[in-house]
């Protein structure tokens, strides 16, 4: 099975050299065609993608821009549409996950950019989204309106099937020209939404472009730098260190960086009924895309004094990872990812001698790991791919201390509490560096309209365009019915 | 089935159904903690038919109805194998199955009842409290008890046995549900009339050919018959089969 990757409007496939990237699983070899583009073909997409988003996009309505992608996603979301059955049929190949918790993964993420979605994520960043469109009336005198970038470079990381458009869509709602970068182990996706937008508003068709080159290729990256307005990327600490440093000064970079989620279970969702029910959502939380992603939990803290005891809990999540593995059993790991849990496994071995109770539970064939703490223990990165540490507290309010020395790493926080211990925890929690407090079972899958890494998704992106009250008084002397 | 590197606790092990069971593990590999009450020569055999047949075992006497004695007897096992995968609740208070002697409803009082409660709900339930602890750390766990087809059609009414069996299942049944969540899987066997035992020794011929005749596979059960659906029971072939009961008794019970 072959398939190519990208999106190159004006650019035939056979002006431009094709790499081949190899993805297998148990029965399918899958050839994926990367596009190697020249610093020319760079120079012209750029070109192209420039001049059609300032025809195209910049004079379009907010609102139409809105039906657009309501319209690509309603493609996305329906079974039948071929784009659809491919995504389903050939992710699974690419990024190892089971398919059934693509399948569900790909329509719950979708579902979040359908219209009345996309209209709550515009009125999270802006009071009155006609800014936008037009230069509006503003609170303290004057008006202002928003432009977005004329070339918005995406430079986009992971396998978690779907991510890019979620940056890709922000860069549309404001009317940028977005040309972005796909990651290798993921470089599909991005490039099919991007046809499907452009099968249903052809007239857009030239305001985007998907392309790819080797992570770390300074030359191809920096074509593209030069030419930006405004750079998102993600990654890991170190590439987006890289990549900042080659930003012109005068282009806005915005780096989303890897981040540390956890969850935190009061001792009143601790009786003999509920528990389950948290163990259940919290290890849904733990499976969910083997914690590949920023919102995924490393850690539980468990608060002890419930019906369950911490340890109680750890044995229901261990089942309950169990029972998910045969629902949706982990990917095949690398040896360098196996070799990571390993590690992990082993250190947590060494903690375990701290208390009586405390250790691994389950064994080293299980396809998912759970470390139980009785003792005080900070937060930590876990050995990924179903690793989970559960470590008990004595009140939730001991957790804050544990986590502060992650305060610029700290995102999502998965919470089973009452309502005043909800409110009063997340005010510290927000206070420590915490951006997102969602129920458990919810943690990798934000809400639309979420302010990703306590950032504006939107705003970020676009400058404002303010007309004084000055200028507007001084016009009028000019005005031909100036008396 | 492979039972290589799993360990098996079976109670009562020494003779009849118990030994049969534990000679069954031993040929798949398993390590077999062989608990019996008083026969240690007995027992001792049974280890080195263990040995012989390609498994390990070990002999731990222990009074398994003496609730204080079971703690130790696990502790024991786990120093001996490091952990138990697998726990058979065989050991029963000896029984004497006769029909023709045994007792009649107004014969029998309150203790005769107690006493086979005792053999078989303290025990169980005094090894299986024992056991957790190890099988909820590693998250698996099968516990297999063995009742017997009396339940469900008391050919021969002995009171206070079957009750004391049908109470087992009631047992079984509540200790799945709180377990499941944990991983741990808890089943019955319950075997119909085997011979030959200790119990069946001296069972009459008669009785057996009546068995024999309403039951369609046309014999009464030997131990080595109770050993297949233990072994089932007791692998990951059953992975999720808990709360059930097997009926072994040659389609005699159908239920």
């Amino acid at each position: 099975m072959t398939e190519r990757a990208g999106y190159l409007p004006g650019l035939s496939g056979d002006e431009v050299d094709w790499q081949t990237l190899r993805f297998r699983d148990t029965d399918s070899l899958l050839e994926v065609l990367v596009p190697v583009l020249s610093d020319a073909q760079i120079a012209a997409l750029t070109e192209r993608v420039r001049n059609a988003g300032r025809e195209q996009l910049k004079p379009m309505p907010v609102a139409q821009i809105v039906d657009i992608v309501d319209r690509a996603v309603a493609r996305l979301l329906d079974r039948n549409d071929l784009y659809r059955q491919k995504a389903e049929e050939i992710l699974p190949i690419v990024t190892g996950y089971d398919a059934d918790m693509i399948r569900l993964g790909l329509t719950g993420y979708l579902k979040t950019f359908r219209k009345p979605e996309l209209q709550k994520f515009l009125a999270e960043d802006f009071t009155n989204p006609l800014i936008l469109d037009d230069f509006q009336p503003m609170p303290k005198g004057g008006f202002a309106r928003a432009f977005g970038p004329d070339i918005l470079t995406h430079i986009w990381a992971g396998n978690v099937p779907g991510l890019p458009i979620w940056s890709l869509i922000c860069g549309l709602l404001v009317k940028a020209g977005n040309i972005g970068k796909v990651p290798t182990a993921e470089p599909l996706f991005a490039g099919w939404f991007a046809q499907v937008l452009a099968e249903v508003a052809p007239e857009i068709a030239d305001c985007f472009a998907v392309v790819w080159w080797k992570g770390g290729d300074a030359a191809r990256e920096d074509a593209l730098l030069k030419e930006s307005d405004v750079v998102l990327a993600y990654g890991g600490n170190d590439p987006l260190a890289a990549i900042r440093d080659r930003v012109p000064v005068t282009t806005r970079y915005l780096a989303y960086g890897h981040k540390v989620s956890f969850g935190v279970i009061s001792r009143a969702a601790l009786d003999i009924q509920k528990a389950s029910m948290a163990a259940h959502q919290a290890a849904y939380d733990v499976i969910r895309y083997d914690q590949q992603g920023c919102y995924s939990p490393h850690v539980f803290f468990v608060e002890r004094g419930g019906r369950v005891s911490p340890q109680d809990f750890a044995q229901y999540l261990a089942h309950e990872l169990e029972a998910f593995e045969k629902k949706y059993p982990r990917r095949a790991l690398s040896i360098a990812e196996a070799r990571d849990i390993a590690a992990w496994r082993h250190g947590e071995e060494i903690k375990s001698f701290a208390g009586e109770d405390s250790g691994l539970i389950g064994n080293a064939e299980n396809a998912w790991s759970v470390a139980f703490i009785d003792d005080d223990e900070d937060l930590s990165p876990s050995g990924l791919n179903r690793t989970i540490k559960i470590a008990a507290v004595d009140t939730l309010a001991d957790v804050v201390p544990r986590i502060a020395p992650y305060k610029t790493l700290l995102q999502t926080v998965g919470i089973a509490a009452p309502p005043a211990e909800l409110y009063e925890l997340s005010a510290a929690l927000g206070l420590a560096g915490v951006t997102r407090i969602s129920a458990l079972g919810h943690m990798t899958a934000p809400e639309a309209g979420w302010h990703h890494d306590g950032r504006f998704n939107l705003l970020d992106l676009v400058s404002i365009t303010e007309i004084e009250r000055s200028a507007e008084a001084a016009a009028d002397t000019f005005a031909p019915y100036a008396d | 089935m492979d039972f290589t590197d799993k360990v098996v606790l079976v109670t009562g092990a020494s003779r009849g159904i118990g030994a049969a069971i534990a000679r069954a593990f031993a040929a798949e590999g398993a390590s077999v903690a062989v608990n019996y009450l008083q026969n240690s020569e007995a027992a001792e055999t049974v280890v080195a038919e263990c040995r012989q047949s390609g498994g390990d075992a070990s002999a731990f006497q222990t009074d398994v109805t003496d609730s204080d004695a079971i703690p130790p007897l696990v502790e024991n096992v786990l120093e001996t194998f490091g952990k138990i995968d697998v726990l058979v609740n065989n050991a029963f208070r000896p029984y004497v199955f006769d029909p023709e002697n045994r007792k009649m409803f107004w014969e029998l009082d309150w203790s005769h009842y107690q006493t086979q409660i005792d053999g078989a709900l303290l025990s169980t339930h005094g090894l299986c409290k024992a056991v957790l602890p190890d099988m909820r750390r590693r998250a698996q766990g099968a516990i297999v008890n063995v009742a017997t087809d009396l339940v469900a059609r008391p050919t021969i009414p002995y009171h206070d046995y079957t009750t004391a069996k049908a109470a087992l299942i009631g047992f079984s049944r509540n200790l799945a549900v709180e377990t499941g969540p944990l991983g741990i899987r808890v089943n019955c066997v319950a075997p119909g009339l085997v011979y030959p035992t200790e119990g069946t020794r001296n069972t009459k011929e008669d009785v057996k050919d009546m068995i024999t005749a309403q039951t369609p596979l046309g014999r009464i059960a030997t131990p080595e018959d109770v050993t297949g659906p233990v072994l089932f029971l007791a692998s990951p072939w059953s992975g999720f089969m808990t709360g059930q009961t097997l009926y072994v008794d040659g389609g005699l019970v159908m239920s």
